[in-house]
C-alpha cells in the first residue's frame, strides 16, 4: 500500500560537498502520486541540492532514493529522465535561436531518413501542447517568445521525454502575475491527468493556492511535511524563517546624524518586463546600519546594482551627500566615498589570478600616495597591503600569494579589507558573510559595527536573518520589489514578525514605511 | 578606362574567373561556419589549407589519382581539426593559440614535409601532370547557352562541389539532428548537455568537418587553381574565410556571398593590374576593407538590438 | 609571485613542453635526414659552437641580431594579451613601421644620431595610431579585434606595397625596392662585422625594462593586467576599462612599429619587404613562452632565435630544411599553452599544499556554511 502511495521517496539523504559544506543532513522527502508538493525554504536551506540529487545532477553522500517503489541510482539527468523525472530549471535550458519545436525535440529528434522530420516535431509539440493545455508557438524562435511561453516550452520538453514527475525550481520567480496565474491553471490541469509536481518556492500565497502538501527545509534539514490546508501562513513562516543560533554582536546604541544616502522612488523593470523595484525610497544616516532584509529575488540585487551604477533604473534618484550616484562611473562613485562589498565576490570582488596585494589596491592604486611620478611607489604599496593583511587578519603566506588560492573566508577578508579601509562615507555590504567560515564572519560583522560607530553610513543587504537582525540598527524588509516594512529599532524585533513581512503576509502602511526617509 | 573596365567586368570570362577564385575561399568559409556554429573559432584554416594542399597533390601524384588526392586532403584536414580539438578541448590550450600553431605548421612545416617526402624545395612543379589535376566538367545543357554557359560551365568538379556544399551545409545545419546538436552546443552548451547531447563529441565533429572542408579548399588550390603546390599559394585565404564567416553572419549563404565578394575583388585585381593608372594593390585591399566595414555594420546592428532590449542602458564598455 | 612549488612545477612543465617539441623534431630529423646525428648536433649546439669546438662569436651575434624585432613584437604581444586582447595586428605594424621608417630615412635630412631616432619615432607613432582602429572598434562596437586586426594586416600590406610600387620605387633596380636611406638614418652597428647586431639590440633591451616597469610598476600596466584577469572586477574597482583596452592595443602597435623600423633601418639599406615579415607571429610565440611577462621576453626570443639559427645550420650543412623551425615552434607553442598539460601533477601539488595549509592553520575551523 505504502509502496504505491509515494512516487518519490528520499530517505536519510545527506550531501556533503567536496569543500566540506553539508548542504543536506539526513533529509527525508516523500512525494505522493498525483499531488502538487511544495518544497519550501530560504535560500541556502538545501532545497536545490535535494532536487539536484533527484534529477541526477548530484549524488547523495548518504541515503537512498526510491522512485515508483524501485530503488534507483540517479547517476545522471539521462537516468533520471528515463525514470520519468523531469526538471524545469530556474534558468531556462533553451537554445534561443532554435524554434520551440526544435528545442523540444533536441537530443531525440524524429527522423525521416537522414533528416529531422521537422513536421513531426511540430506535430509532437502541438499534440502535447494540446493535451496538456500548454499553448506554445512551435515555429517561433525561442528568443522571440515571452518568458511565460519559454517556461511552457521547458515543461513540454520534460513531458515529451516521458516525465511523470515534474520538478519546478522557483517557476514563478521570472513570471508576471498573469503568467503565474496561467501557469497554475496548467499545473492543476497536469495534476488532474495524474502527474506529480514538486514545486520549489518560498512564496506563501502561491503555495497556499495550488499545493496539496509541503515540506519545509531550513539549514539543510527537513522541518517536517504538512498538508497545505492544515498549516497557517504564520506557522509556515515560523518554520521556514528563523534563527538556529543566535549570534550576538556587541554594539552600543546607534546615534545616527545626517543623511548620507538618499534614495527616492527608484523603479526598475527587468529585461523580461518584470517590475523588480517599485518606488523604493529610503535614507541611510551617518552612524547607523540600515539593514535590508528579505527573501532573495525580491529586488535586492537590482537595488545594489543600481546604487553602484552597474545597472540603470527606469526612474528615481539616488544621492550621496547631495550628489547623484546614478549612471556615474564607478571611479567617481568611489571618489564620493562609497564602497561596495559585492554579493558575487568571485565575479566582482577579486581578480583571482592577481596577488593579494594587487587585489587590495584596486580602488586606490591611482592615488598620489601610491605613485612617484609615473611609477608606483612600491614601498607604499607593500606597506599598505601588509597593513591591511595584518589588520584584517588575512591568513596567507605573503602578500604575493594568488587570491584564488585562499579559502573563501580569506578571499572575502581581502575584499572587505579593501572596501572598509578606503575611509568610506557609505558602505554597501551585499551578503557580506555568505558562504564563509565562522571566524571570518564574526570578524567582518564586528568591523561593520565598528565602522558605523566611527561615523560611516552602512547599508547591509542580507538574506541571512540572523545577520540582518543582529547587525542592523534599523531595518527595512523588501517584498516583491517594494518596501514592506520599516523598523527603526531592531532590538525588540521578533523572528516571527519578520517572517510574516518577508513572506508577504503582512505589509505596513505607507506612513510607517515613509519614516525611513528621515524627512521632516 | 572606366568603360574598358566595365566591359571587362561584364564579360563571361571575367565572371567565370570570379567563380573559380571564390571556390577555395568558400570551402574554408564553410569550414569556419560549421566550427563557429559549434562555438569553436577555427583560426587554423589558413594552415590547414596549406598542409592539405600539399598532401592532396602528393597523394595524387603517388597514386596517380586525383580523387584519392582530394580524399586524402580531406582526411588530413580532418586530422588537423581533431588535433586542434584535442589540444583545445582536452589539454585546454586556447583554441586561438591552437589555430595559430596549425598556421605555423602550414607556413614552414609544409616546406619541410615536402622536402622530407620528395626532396623538393618550395614547390612541386615537377610532380604535376594533367591526370592528377582535378578535371573540369562541361555541363551539356548549360554549356550551349550563350553567356551563361561560359560562366557556369567548364569549371572543375570541386568548383561545383563548393557551391553545392553551401546548400549541403545548410541542410546539415538546419535539417539534420547533427546540425541541430551543433547549433545547440554552440549557443547553449548547458541546454544541449541537459538533454543528453555530448558537447565534447559534437565539438570534435564540428572542428573535424571544418578541417575537412578546409582540406577541400587546399586540394582545390594545389590540384586545380595553381596546378601544383608552392609555399605562398594560400596567401591569407584562410583568414579571409574567417572574415567571410563573420561578415556572412555565420550562415552558409551569407558566407558564400561574402566569399563571392572576395572572389570578385581578387578577380578584379588580376584584370586591373594590366590597366594603366590603376593600382592592383589598392584593388587587392578592397575585400579586406569591405570586411572591416561589414563587421562594423554587423556590430552596430547587434549593438542597437541589445540597446533596444535593455530599454535604457547607460553602462558603456 | 606564486607558490614556490607551483613555480617550480611551471618551470618543469615548460621544460617538458620544450623537450617534447625537440623530441618531435628529432623524429622528423631521423625521418628525413641521411645523417641525423650531425643534423641534431647542428640544431642543438651548432649555433654557439664553431666547427672546431670553440665558442662561435659571430654566430652568437647573429642570434642576438635576430632577436631585435622579435623582442619588440614579443613585448607588444605581452601587453595586448595581458589585457586579454587577441590582437594579431603586430605583423602589419612591423611592416608599416619598417616602411615609414625607411621613407623617413630617405626623404628627411638630418644629423647623424638624431635622424635615426626621428625615423623610428615617426614610424612608432603611426603604428600606434593604426592600432586605434581595431581597439576602438572593439571598445565602441564590440567587433572582434582578432578578425579586424587580421584584416588590418592585409590592408597595411597592400597599402605599403602600393606606395612602394607606385610612389617610392627605385626604378633603377631589378626588384622593387626604395631608394637607399641616408647614412644618417641607419642604426649603427654594435659590433663590427656582418652580424647585423646593431644598437637596436640595446634599445630592445631598454624597452624590455621599460615595458616590464610599465606592466608591473605603473598604474596603467596594473590596470591592463587586472582587466585581463577579470574585467568585471576592474570596472567595479573604478578602472577605466574602455580606455585601458584601447591603450593596451595602441602600445602593441607602438612597440611593433618600433621593432619594424629598427629592423629595417638596422639590417638593410633600402626597404624591400614584399610580404608580411612574420615577426608578429614570432612575437606571439615568444609572449606565450614568456607567459606574458616582459622580463622573460629576451629569454624566449633568444631561445627562438637560437633554434632558428640551428635550423638554418641544419639546412646549410645537412639535408634538413630550415623550416624545421616552424614544426618545433608549433609543438612548443601547443604544449606550452596547454593549461591541462601535466595538470594532474599540478592538481596533486595544489591538494598537497592545501593539506599543508590546513595542518598549519589547524586551529582555524573550516566549517564553511554554503549555498545550496
Amino acid at each position: 500500500m505504502e509502496q504505491n502511495e509515494y512516487v518519490v521517496e528520499m530517505r536519510g539523504i545527506t550531501k556533503v560537498y567536496p569543500n566540506g559544506i553539508a548542504a543536506n543532513q539526513s533529509v527525508n522527502f516523500f512525494v505522493r502520486r498525483g499531488e502538487i508538493h511544495a518544497l519550501m525554504g530560504e535560500n541556502g536551506a538545501g532545497k536545490s541540492t535535494l532536487m539536484k540529487m533527484l534529477f541526477g545532477l548530484e549524488q547523495p553522500t548518504e541515503g537512498e532514493i526510491t522512485v515508483n517503489g524501485e530503488k534507483v541510482a540517479l547517476t545522471s539527468p539521462t537516468v533520471a529522465i528515463s525514470k520519468g523525472i523531469g526538471m524545469v530549471h530556474q534558468h531556462f535550458m533553451l537554445v534561443p535561436s532554435l524554434t520551440v519545436a526544435e528545442n523540444i525535440v533536441l537530443g531525440m529528434p524524429p527522423k525521416k531518413g537522414l533528416f529531422i522530420d521537422y513536421k513531426k516535431a511540430v506535430e509532437i509539440t502541438e499534440e502535447f501542447a494540446e493535451k496538456y493545455n500548454l499553448h506554445v508557438e512551435p515555429d517561433a524562435k525561442v528568443m522571440d517568445i515571452p518568458v511565460g511561453m519559454k517556461q511552457k516550452v521547458e515543461i513540454l520538453k520534460a513531458l515529451v521525454r516521458g516525465a511523470k514527475i515534474l520538478i519546478l525550481d522557483e517557476p514563478t520567480a521570472v513570471l508576471t502575475t498573469q503568467e503565474t496565474g496561467e501557469l497554475f491553471k496548467e499545473l492543476i490541469h497536469l495534476k488532474e491527468q495524474g502527474y506529480t509536481i514538486i514545486f520549489i518556492s518560498h512564496k506563501l500565497k502561491e503555495i497556499k493556492q495550488i499545493t496539496d502538501r509541503l515540506t519545509i527545509m531550513r539549514a539543510g534539514k527537513s522541518m517536517g511535511v504538512y498538508n497545505t490546508a492544515d498549516i497557517s501562513e504564520q506557522e509556515i513562516s515560523r518554520l521556514m524563517v528563523g534563527r538556529d543560533v543566535v549570534l550576538s554582536v556587541e554594539k552600543d546604541k546607534a546615534t545616527p546624524t545626517d543623511v548620507v544616502l538618499k534614495v527616492r522612488d527608484i523603479e526598475y523593470t527587468n529585461e523580461w518586463n518584470k517590475k523588480m523595484l517599485d518606488k523604493i525610497s529610503f535614507s541611510v544616516r551617518r552612524g547607523e546600519i540600515l539593514g535590508i532584509a528579505g527573501v532573495e529575488g525580491n529586488g535586492q540585487r537590482e537595488l545594489v546594482d543600481i546604487l553602484f551604477s552597474l545597472g540603470t533604473p527606469d526612474a528615481g534618484s539616488a544621492e550621496v551627500l547631495g550628489k547623484s550616484i546614478l549612471c556615474t562611473p564607478q571611479e567617481d562613485i568611489r571618489a564620493m566615498g562609497v564602497s561596495l562589498v559585492p554579493e558575487d565576490r568571485m565575479v566582482f570582488g577579486i581578480a583571482g589570478d592577481g596577488s593579494i596585494e594587487e587585489n587590495v589596491i584596486s580602488d586606490r592604486f591611482a592615488k598620489k600616495e601610491f605613485n612617484k611620478g609615473p611609477l608606483f611607489d612600491m614601498r607604499a604599496i607593500h606597506a599598505e597591503s601588509d597593513k591591511l593583511i595584518e589588520e584584517y587578519n588575512v591568513l596567507c603566506k605573503s602578500s604575493k600569494q594568488q587570491v584564488k588560492m585562499l579559502s573563501g573566508g580569506n578571499i572575502q577578508k581581502v575584499v572587505v579589507a579593501r572596501e572598509f579601509s578606503s575611509d568610506p562615507t557609505l558602505i554597501i555590504a551585499d551578503q557580506p558573510t555568505r558562504g564563509i567560515d565562522v571566524g571570518a564572519t564574526e570578524f567582518i560583522r564586528k568591523k561593520l559595527v565598528e565602522l558605523s560607530r566611527d561615523g560611516a553610513a552602512v547599508l547591509l543587504v542580507s538574506a541571512d536573518l540572523n545577520e540582518v537582525m543582529e547587525l542592523s540598527d534599523s531595518l527595512i524588509v523588501l517584498y516583491g520589489g517594494k518596501i514592506a516594512a520599516y523598523f527603526d529599532d531592531t532590538s525588540e524585533l521578533d523572528d516571527e514578525v519578520m517572517g510574516e513581512y518577508m513572506l508577504g503576509i503582512k505589509h505596513q502602511s505607507a506612513e510607517e514605511i515613509g519614516r525611513v526617509c528621515h524627512e521632516g | 578606362m572606366f568603360e574598358q573596365l566595365l566591359s571587362m567586368v561584364f564579360s563571361a570570362d571575367f565572371l567565370a574567373s570570379v567563380v573559380r577564385i571564390t571556390a577555395p575561399i568558400l570551402f574554408a568559409a564553410l569550414g569556419a561556419v560549421i566550427a563557429e556554429k559549434a562555438g569553436v573559432t577555427n583560426i587554423g584554416l589558413e594552415g590547414t589549407m596549406m598542409i592539405t594542399a600539399l598532401f592532396g597533390i602528393l597523394t595524387g601524384y603517388w597514386t596517380q589519382s586525383w580523387i584519392i588526392g582530394v580524399i586524402c586532403a580531406m582526411l588530413v584536414g580532418m586530422l588537423l581539426g581533431l588535433m586542434m580539438g584535442f589540444f583545445a578541448l582536452k589539454l585546454k590550450t586556447d583554441i586561438i593559440l591552437a589555430g595559430i600553431a596549425v598556421n605555423m605548421l602550414g607556413g614552414g612545416g609544409t616546406i619541410f614535409l615536402l622536402y622530407m617526402f620528395t626532396g623538393m624545395r618550395g614547390n612541386t612543379g615537377a610532380l604535376v601532370s594533367p591526370n592528377i589535376l582535378i578535371p573540369t566538367i562541361h555541363i551539356p545543357g548549360i554549356e550551349s547557352i550563350p553567356v551563361l554557359g561560359d560562366i557556369l560551365s567548364g569549371h572543375s568538379v570541386l568548383t561545383y562541389v563548393a557551391f553545392l556544399l553551401v546548400w549541403a551545409i545548410w541542410v546539415l545545419l538546419y535539417k539534420t539532428s547533427l546540425g541541430l546538436n551543433i547549433r545547440a552546443v554552440g549557443e547553449n552548451a548547458n541546454a544541449a548537455s541537459s538533454v543528453g547531447v555530448s558537447v565534447l563529441k559534437i565539438k570534435y565533429i564540428a572542428i573535424a568537418l571544418s578541417g575537412a572542408l578546409a582540406g577541400l579548399g587546399g586540394a582545390f588550390m594545389s590540384m586545380y587553381y595553381s596546378q601544383g603546390w608552392n609555399s605562398g599559394m594560400v596567401a591569407g585565404r584562410g583568414f579571409i574565410a574567417l572574415a567571410a564567416q563573420a561578415m556572412g553572419r555565420g550562415e552558409p549563404v551569407g558566407a558564400m556571398l561574402s566569399s563571392l565578394l572576395f572572389g570578385l575583388a581578387q578577380a578584379l585585381r588580376t584584370k586591373v593590374s594590366g590597366l594603366q593608372g590603376v593600382s592592383s594593390y589598392l584593388v587587392s585591399l578592397i575585400p579586406y576593407v569591405v570586411t572591416v566595414i561589414g563587421l562594423v555594420l554587423y556590430a552596430m546592428s547587434t549593438m542597437r538590438k541589445v540597446k533596444k532590449h535593455r530599454a535604457a542602458s547607460g553602462s558603456e564598455d | 609571485m606564486k607558490d614556490k612549488r607551483l613555480f617550480v612545477f611551471e618551470i618543469v612543465r615548460g621544460a617538458a613542453a620544450i623537450l617534447l617539441a625537440l623530441g618531435v623534431a628529432t623524429v622528423f630529423i631521423f625521418l628525413c635526414s641521411d645523417e641525423p646525428l650531425t643534423a641534431l648536433r647542428y640544431l642543438l649546439i651548432g649555433p654557439l659552437v664553431s666547427a672546431r669546438g670553440g665558442f662561435n662569436t659571430s654566430g652568437f651575434y647573429t642570434i642576438l641580431a635576430a632577436m631585435i624585432p622579435t623582442i619588440f613584437t614579443g613585448l607588444a604581444t605581452c601587453v595586448m594579451f595581458s589585457a586579454n586582447q587577441f590582437n594579431l595586428g603586430g605583423e602589419g605594424c612591423v611592416m608599416l613601421g619598417g616602411f615609414v621608417g625607411a621613407l623617413c630615412g630617405i626623404y628627411i635630412q638630418m644629423n647623424t644620431g638624431l635622424h635615426a631616432v626621428v625615423c623610428v619615432a615617426i614610424a612608432t607613432l603611426i603604428c600606434g595610431v593604426v592600432m586605434l582602429i581595431p581597439a576602438l572598434l572593439k571598445v565602441k562596437l564590440g567587433a572582434s579585434e582578432m578578425v579586424t586586426s587580421l584584416m588590418l594586416n592585409y590592408i597595411v600590406m597592400y597599402v605599403v606595397l602600393h606606395f612602394l610600387n607606385y610612389n617610392f620605387a627605385d626604378r633603377s633596380k631589378g626588384s622593387t625596392q626604395t631608394f637607399p636611406f641616408a647614412e644618417t638614418a641607419r642604426i649603427p652597428a654594435l659590433v663590427p662585422g656582418g652580424s647585423k647586431l646593431t644598437w637596436g639590440f640595446v634599445v630592445a633591451l631598454i624597452f624590455v625594462v621599460i615595458v616590464a616597469l610599465f606592466m608591473y610598476r605603473t598604474r596603467w600596466g596594473y590596470s591592463i593586467r587586472m582587466i585581463g584577469i577579470n574585467q568585471s572586477f576592474a570596472k567595479y574597482s573604478g578602472m577605466q576599462v574602455g580606455k585601458t583596452i584601447v591603450l593596451s592595443q595602441v602600445i602593441g602597435g607602438l612597440l611593433s612599429g618600433m621593432g619594424g623600423s629598427i629592423e629595417v633601418l638596422g639590417r638593410f639599406n633600402t626597404f624591400l619587404w614584399k610580404e608580411l615579415p612574420g615577426y608578429g607571429w614570432s612575437g606571439i610565440t615568444i609572449a606565450i613562452l614568456a607567459k606574458n611577462n616582459p622580463v622573460f621576453v629576451p629569454v624566449a626570443a633568444f631561445f627562438i632565435a637560437y633554434l632558428n639559427k640551428g635550423c638554418q645550420l641544419m639546412a646549410t650543412y645537412c639535408d634538413v630544411p630550415s623550416e624545421m623551425i616552424d614544426i618545433i615552434q608549433a609543438a612548443i607553442f601547443l604544449f606550452f599553452a596547454a593549461e591541462q598539460f601535466l595538470s594532474g601533477y599540478r592538481q596533486k601539488i595544489v591538494v598537497r599544499n592545501a593539506q599543508a595549509d590546513l595542518r598549519k592553520l589547524g586551529d582555524v575551523t573550516t566549517a564553511e556554511g554554503g549555498q545550496a
